[in-house]
């Protein structure tokens, strides 16, 4: 088995999409599963798309697509206010480094969003509960 | 008043529908570490996270601060790894208690496993906690374990782009520890270099360089990580 982070991530999915089948009585098959995930999440989309084939086994996961939709985090300048999307800085090692300090005045700046791993819809093909 | 009901729209068994939610996948981890943390300061203790490649040196580091802070403080270690009770075995030589998790698979520690390795421990007797984390420079980062600080430590040997390669370990970084600088001329690697390129990505990770053979920079980790006794 790989040793990857995102083989846990992918095991967190299955467990909560199999506690939200069963609290909600959901019958039928699970056609996608629609992620936000930050930028600033070290996850690689094709690992975690890859574990969670391997994991999402049974009548209801069997199958399912992983839908992923990235989301940027906003770096928040305390000393001139400066507001933007966190941007990586390319260096002259050719690498995207990313920063935490203002790219206009090199205080270091407060981070915010960019860390979600979250489902935010499913699509599935079955019988609605009734509610 | 028998009259017609009001039409039941029923389904007819297969359709296709979307369900919107709003379900944080890693907020079980993060409610552990939570509780960990809790549990932690209703004891007293201060717990630090150890964070680095393997071979970098935190059983070393570790061990050098534990040697030093014993004398005023109640240390206990919890030591990730893999597989092997090495690491327990060179850190319980100092005399202290020492609870080895091994993540057999993983490559990481999570909540989880310091929640259980917590419940090993005699918590009123203790007022410091260092953790191992498992060698790593990627995955420890995306699950945090309910310390208080978190030191990372990298090595000059890991080569002079260690840093730029692998930055998402320093963003939560309290200290960063330059170790095996007496390596850095036969290395090439310029110990200043690396602490600029931390410095970059997060300038408030206070950095001091270490030589743990020679037992140098210690003392300075410790401050680092807001100690006064050393």
């Amino acid at each position: 088995m790989d040793l990857m982070h995102e083989f846990s991530i992918a095991s967190s999915l299955v467990d909560t999409l199999m506690e939200f089948a069963e609290k909600d009585d959901l019958k039928g098959k699970l056609l996608e599963v629609h992620l936000r995930i930050g930028k600033l999440r070290a996850i690689s989309i094709e690992q975690l798309k890859f574990s969670y084939k391997v994991l999402a086994k049974g009548q209801f996961l069997n199958g399912s697509k992983l839908i992923v939709e990235e989301t940027p985090a906003i770096i928040h300048c305390p000393e001139c206010g400066l507001k933007k999307d966190f941007e990586l800085v390319d260096d002259s090692y050719h690498f995207g480094l990313p920063t935490l300090s203002c790219p206009r005045c090199d205080a270091p700046v407060n981070l915010e969003g960019g860390d979600a791993v979250v489902i935010t819809k499913v699509r599935i093909r079955g019988t609605r509960s009734k509610k | 008043m028998m009259g017609k009901q009001t039409d039941v729209i029923t389904s007819s068994g297969d359709e296709v529908f979307d369900i919107e939610l709003e379900a944080d996948i890693l907020k079980a981890n993060r409610e552990l570490a939570l509780e960990n943390h809790a549990k932690l300061k209703q004891n007293g203790i201060t717990a630090i996270d150890v964070m680095g490649s393997v071979g970098s040196g935190k059983t070393s580091i570790i061990k050098a601060m534990v040697s030093v802070l014993k004398k005023n403080h109640r240390i206990a270690v919890i030591e990730g790894d893999v597989t092997t009770t090495i690491d327990a075995d060179i850190i319980a030589a100092e005399g202290i208690p020492t609870v080895q998790v091994n993540t057999g698979k993983e490559c990481h520690l999570d909540a989880n496993l310091i929640k259980k390795a917590l419940t090993r421990m005699r918590l009123s007797e203790l007022d410091l906690i260092f953790i191992e984390n498992v060698g790593n420079l990627i995955c420890p980062a995306e699950f945090p374990l309910g310390s208080d600080k978190r030191l990372v430590v990298i090595s000059v040997t890991e080569g002079p782009y260690m840093v730029v390669k692998h930055p998402m370990m320093f963003y939560e970084a309290d200290s960063v520890a330059i170790n095996k600088v007496d390596l850095a001329d036969a290395m090439g690697v310029k110990p200043s270099k690396l602490h600029e390129d931390i410095s970059r990505i997060n300038p408030e990770a206070k950095v001091v360089s270490t030589d743990c053979r020679n037992n140098l920079g210690i003392t300075e980790v410790i401050r680092s990580l807001g100690f006064t006794d050393a």
